[in-house]
């Protein structure tokens, strides 16, 4: 025993003292390292350095370039901030957009972005789908045509047919990538294959689907594709991936590199909010993404030196919807007793205190956003469903159900009972649907709270209509049609088609709303969400005031969902180490810090 | 753990009808109480267990269906009103705790239940029978073994719902038989070695007896205390479901409570919600020791080599 | 040796329909998760602030990933990419290689195993042996009941402990509250890298040794007790040989049964490793899993299900050999 000992101590010496000596400490970065977390995915080793990867490398704002950066802005959904793009000009409709490049914008190995690029990313981005570059002829705001016109000049040309007033916003959101790296994956004809694709001819069907189907095997090839080297148009480079973070280093040739103060930025990874808040706690973070914080951990946060909160308006509103299939919840009157029933003030405070503000009226927008688009007296005018017990009694024996020791009974006799499901880990979606439950309970109402096991089961179930009531994200903006759409869109049957938006029938996979075709508005008449919100669609932003002002109404007195809580966006930011940050309600809080630098903020200290 | 002594073995000879226990069993008892007075910290263990089981019968019948909530008194201070504070809702946690035994006991009970039986018969039917049955159920124990426990059930828990606490110990027990079965068998195999196996053999009894009768009396003792340390073992395994998220939160579940002080309350980052958090992990730390100081005396009980003074 | 190979052998191709056994499961349970991977990131996208134009321009491509085909037509196509050892590629990393992804995730959950089991290991047997040699006393007794106390307690929970005290509310940032190991140091085999790699280890090796010592102590202890009243011990003493000697004969008989157990538990914690890796931001294969259901990557989850099961397989057997080799009265045919 004692001569084993004696061997396995001498072989750890031997073994420590050969560690210790090889290998090189690493240099401290002078100028500073700017430490964040990405949060639209995850750092993972293998993914490849292109920004359509869901799991990619290629990080916006660092070192993956778009053509501008949109702004946040209550209504407009046009205006954006400029990235690679310098600026653009918009044709009277709004169907041709011209793009004038950065000037000085180089590739991080020296090479100059040319409009060659942009138009080697254009058609990437049609091997990707989505947005403007769809295949499928016909499709509602499709890119007709793509044309350089110059070294630093390119136009983009929307299809004849189908309008749709993203066009631009989408378009510039395209991603910039290098002829240099994904020129030579597509192939020579590529733009002839485009063509035949989208062409709309019956007569080239056959010759159509087999283009689109060569170009979306492309896709699949390409989304997996990536350089072995990073050649990046944007502030950073990325030089080095390990599980725990992505190390970028400054990139020299970047067009307004003396704006960029830090020399390199670590982007770390986080298995879940509990790990940013351990981060920030321990002053580890110059900059977090936003996450839902408790107030007592935002109270520890913010007493760490140098941390602090830029708060910002948020576009997202926390809802509790009704599938209108499962009795009594299809009377109106039902919807708004449970309205009149339900204090959302005390929704907010328990499931959202810090990062959420009490949605006073249900509008289908976000309260501010409704304020900008019709003026606070108007949207004053609507109803707020303040808490009113007895109103909700009326309207509960207005509908036919009658009340018995306290609880409350259907017409047939059986108990007004129901439950409000969420997904397990959104803990404050868990918190506000318990509270909920808790006052319709104490009200009179047995309802409970359930939860999904994730978030994929709970979206499914709740697309296969298989809950009577559950939370949903709504007023989406800044585009009123995406706001709406959440409400009267494909989730409540209603799909766009050429020209117009047909009605799916009740209950098929994804109509789980189950609202009625029309309905009838004291002042409006018989109004049909659906075919409003697709006008939205159509309109330019200066002519929706109208249809806006008739949907507000609409919601407000149909109530298809409650809204509980509006999102307020909350960043914590560290000032030890860099300082001039963004201010609260800034245009540009949502986009990626990177984005932050090269609007000339977070300067060295 | 070895096995008991023959002692155990049931003679014919204590059949007649009488109103006091026969000598054997009577006997057993008084061995049991005497293992736990010898060290006072088993009859605490034993004090502890009895009273979470009342508590779990009794729990929510102390307390209305509805916790009262009260959004005034979110994380309130600890006071003669909330002696463990209240949660992110205003709900008392003792209530909470009180409560909650109730679903933890009777899913940890259910799963520990499910996998002694499960894993004893298997072992000791295979055990004994040997050749074609043997091989076939070890193949199986195999197949239970070797599936990853945790990831297979963080899938079954999207596949199904478990709503109530039976279904989420059915599930739990079915999947954690396996080393049980394994461990009984080896008992068995070197059991039926023995000489009153062969001689039951030799008198003709039907294999239904000889399990039931000679072989469970003897593994017995080693299954009660696999019982009661799968019971631990299960509240970890649930409570650690919970924490993750993937069970329904919808039970007063002393797991439940952790996730929400944890995620929703930033219980380890700020001292508010400290109270929300500790309650339950006492109560499982609690609930452990019982069990652990009651496992203590049995092994004493069952393995006289144990007894030293 | 011949039979030793023999049965290696043996061992193999159990191993390897077992393997299959558990993969064919695994596959179709998998394929009974309701969801699908494109709603899923639209959904959570739209969650993250993105706008649904941008939401769906990003996940349209990801529907060309997603099997398609019967059921059987898929698990057919999966059996025969396993033989060819392809794991196919990943639905939420769009076409990024299943191996490659699980493969890289493989050695930081092998090091928390390796490490956490054998401080575990290490600490338990010894403290099981002054526990049984001391059994009558308070100090035998302490440990007995520390070991079983602490053994009812979550590793996850004394993981979260360990972290608010010595990574961050207190102010002692003594530990890194996370993370595999720093971006900077060049992987490789050098002493600065490994050692960082090691400091990142320690709490959640720590965390898994505290609540888990137990299980070895009490073992040891009841195997130790059973060896003490052994013959051979007896003679020793009879025979006048030292103390230290006989202290010797008693460990290394009493150590013998505790092996396999040791071999066992390696494949265990690999399944369990999730929960210490969540809350240790460490990126191993739990948490890839982990990540993978939530994302209905199916490939994914499968590749990773895959190895899990291997490991715990390779455990094993070698736990069968293992026993074999070390006591020689298995030995015999």
């Amino acid at each position: 025993m004692k001569r084993s000992l004696l061997a396995v101590t001498a072989a750890l010496v031997v073994v420590a003292g050969g560690l210790s000596g090889c290998g090189e400490k690493p240099k401290a970065a002078n100028g500073g390292t700017y430490t964040s977390i990405d949060a639209n995915h995850a750092i993972n080793v293998s993914a490849p350095i292109n920004p359509y990867n869901g799991a990619s490398n290629a990080f916006q704002g660092y070192n993956a370039m778009k053509l501008a950066w949109p702004m946040n802005d209550l209504v407009d959904l046009n205006k954006f901030y400029p990235g690679i793009a310098k600026s653009w000009d918009v044709n009277g409709d709004a169907t041709e957009v011209t793009i004038h490049l950065q000037p000085k914008a180089k590739w991080s190995d020296g090479t100059p972005v040319t409009a060659e690029d942009i138009k080697t990313s254009a058609a990437v981005a049609y091997t990707q789908g989505g947005g403007v570059f769809a295949l499928t002829p016909g499709t509602a705001g499709a890119l007709g045509d793509v044309q350089v016109k110059g070294d630093k000049d390119i136009t983009f040309t929307q299809a004849k047919g189908n309008k749709n007033n993203t066009f631009l916003n989408s378009v510039l959101q395209t991603w910039v990538l290098p002829k240099s790296v994904y020129g030579p994956q597509l192939p020579d004809n590529f733009w002839d294959l485009v063509k035949t694709a989208t062409n709309a001819d019956p007569a080239q069907a056959e010759a159509g689907k087999a283009a689109r189907d060569q170009i979306t095997a492309l896709g699949k090839k390409l989304v997996a594709f990536g350089p072995q080297k990073d050649v990046s148009a944007g502030p950073f480079v990325l030089d080095s991936v390990n599980p725990g973070e992505a190390l970028l280093k400054k990139n020299p040739n970047f067009y307004d590199a003396d704006k960029i103060a830090p020399q390199q930025v670590k982007l770390r990874n986080y298995a879940d909010n509990q790990a940013i808040w351990n981060y920030l706690i321990n002053g580890e973070l110059d900059s977090a993404p936003y996450t839902s914080t408790p107030t007592d951990v935002v109270n520890r946060i913010l007493s760490v030196k140098g941390n602090q909160k830029i708060t910002g308006l948020s576009q997202v509103s926390a809802a509790l919807a009704f599938n209108e299939s499962y009795a009594p919840f299809d009377k109106v009157q039902v919807r708004q007793a449970i309205a009149y029933i339900v204090d959302r003030a005390q929704v907010q405070k328990i499931g959202e205190p810090d990062s959420g503000k009490v949605a006073t009226h249900t509008t289908g927008l976000i309260e501010d956003a409704a304020n900008k688009w019709l003026g606070a007296e108007q949207v004053g005018k609507l109803n707020a469903y303040n808490v009113d017990k007895g109103k909700a009694e009326q309207l509960l024996t207005q509908a036919g159900l009658t009340k018995k020791d306290g609880k409350w009974f259907l017409a047939d006799g059986t108990p007004f009972t129901f439950k409000i499901q969420v997904p397990a880990p959104f803990s404050d979606w868990v918190a506000g649907a318990k509270n909920i439950a808790s006052q319709l309970t104490d009200f009179g109402i047995p309802v409970e709270a359930q939860t999904s096991a994730d978030f994929a089961t709970y979206q499914s179930e709740m697309a296969a209509g298989k809950y009577a009531a559950g939370l949903w994200l709504v007023g989406l903006g800044p585009s009123t049609y995406n706001a709406y759409a959440r409400m009267y869109g494909s989730a409540n049957g209603w799909a766009p088609a050429a020209g117009s938006v047909t009605r799916n029938a009740p209950k098929p996979k994804g109509n789980w709303i189950n609202s009625p075709d029309t309905a009838d508005v004291a002042g409006l008449g018989s109004v049909n969400p659906g075919e409003l919100t697709y006008q939205l669609s159509q309109l330019p932003v200066d002519q929706q005031k109208d249809t806006i002002a008739k949907l507000a109404q609409f919601t407000n007195d149909q109530l298809p969902m409650i809204q509980m809580w509006n999102y307020v966006n909350v960043q914590f930011v560290n000032s030890t180490r860099y300082s001039k940050f963004p201010p609260n309600d800034c245009d540009c809080l949502r986009l990626p810090h990177g984005v932050w630098m090269q609007l000339g903020y977070l300067q060295k200290k | 753990m070895t096995i008991a002594p023959a002692s155990t073995v049931d003679t014919p000879a204590a059949a007649p009808a009488v109103t006091a226990l026969p000598t054997s069993r009577r006997r057993f008892w008084r061995g049991v109480w005497q293992a736990l007075r010898r060290r006072p910290s088993r009859l605490f263990g034993a004090l502890v267990v009895v009273a979470f089981v009342v508590l779990a019968v009794i729990g929510p019948w102390l307390y209305p269906a509805r916790l009262p909530h009260d959004p005034d008194a979110i994380y309130a201070p600890m006071s003669l009103k909330h002696p463990l504070s209240t949660d992110f809702e205003g709900v008392d946690v003792l209530a909470l705790v009180v409560t909650g035994t109730r679903s933890v006991l009777l899913c940890a009970f259910v799963a520990g239940l499910v996998t002694v039986v499960l894993g004893t018969a298997v072992g000791l039917f295979s055990g004994y029978r040997r050749g074609f049955a043997d091989s076939t159920l070890m193949r199986v124990t195999d197949f239970i073994l070797t599936i990853p426990g945790f990831p297979l059930l963080l899938v079954l828990t999207t596949v199904y719902s478990f709503g109530n606490p039976v279904q989420m110990g059915l599930v739990l027990g079915v999947i954690g038989w396996g080393a049980l079965a394994r461990a009984v068998r080896a008992q068995t195999l070197s059991l039926r070695e023995r000489g009153f196996i062969e001689a039951a053999r030799g008198l003709g009894l039907p294999t239904r007896h000889i399990v039931l009768r000679e072989l469970l009396p003897n593994v017995a003792p080693y299954v009660a205390m696999n019982l009661l340390l799968a019971v631990t073992g299960f509240v970890y395994a649930q409570v650690g479901l919970f924490f993750l998220g993937v069970l329904p939160l919808n039970t007063n579940n002393w797991g439940v409570m952790l996730n929400f002080a944890v995620y929703q309350g930033g219980a380890l980052l700020t001292p508010a919600a400290l109270p929300y958090l500790l309650a339950p992990l006492g109560a499982i730390l609690l609930l452990t020791l019982g069990i652990v100081l009651v496992v203590d005396a049995l092994d004493e009980i069952f393995n006289p080599r144990l007894r030293e003074s | 040796m011949t039979t030793l190979l023999r049965r290696l052998a043996g061992h193999l191709a159990r191993g390897l329909v077992m393997i299959w056994v558990v993969t064919t499961f695994t596959f179709f349970l998998v394929q009974a998760m309701p969801g699908d991977p494109v709603s899923a990131q639209y959904e959570l996208l739209l969650q993250q602030g993105m706008s649904p134009d941008q939401a769906e321009a990003q996940t349209a491509v990801t529907y060309g990933f997603v099997p398609t085909g019967s059921v059987w037509s898929q698990y057919t196509h999966y059996l025969w990419q396993l033989l060819h050892l392809d794991l196919g590629v990943s639905v939420k990393a769009q076409g990024v290689k299943v191996s490659d992804q699980v493969l890289s995730a493989m050695p930081w959950t092998v090091v928390l195993v390796f490490s956490g089991i054998l401080i575990s290991f290490l600490v338990g047997v010894t403290l099981g042996v002054v526990a049984a040699l001391r059994r009558s006393s308070a100090t035998g007794h302490a440990l007995s009941l520390s070991g079983s106390l602490l053994h009812g307690v979550p590793p996850f929970a004394i993981g979260l402990i360990l972290i608010s005290l010595l990574a961050s509310a207190s102010g002692m940032q003594i530990f890194p509250s996370g993370g595999s190991v720093d971006a900077e140091y060049v992987p490789g085999f050098n002493g600065w890298y490994i050692s960082n790699v090691a400091w990142h280890a320690i709490l959640p090796a720590l965390a898994y040794a505290l609540s888990t010592y137990g299980g070895w102590l009490l073992a040891m202890k009841s195997s130790v007790v059973s060896v003490l009243g052994d013959d051979f011990l007896l003679a020793a003493e009879l025979r006048g040989l030292s103390p230290f000697t006989r202290f010797r004969y008693l460990a290394r008989n009493a150590i013998l049964p505790l092996f396999t157990v040791l071999a066992l538990s390696f494949g265990l914690m690999f399944g369990g490793s999730v929960f210490i890796e969540r809350i240790f931001n460490y990126q191993g294969l739990g948490v890839l899993l982990f990540n993978s259901i939530g994302a209905r990557d199916y490939s994914l989850m499968n590749g990773a299900f895959l190895l899990i099961t291997i490991a715990v397989i390779l455990a094993n057997i070698l736990a069968d050999l293992l026993y074999t080799v070390i006591d020689p009265r298995v030995r015999r045919a």
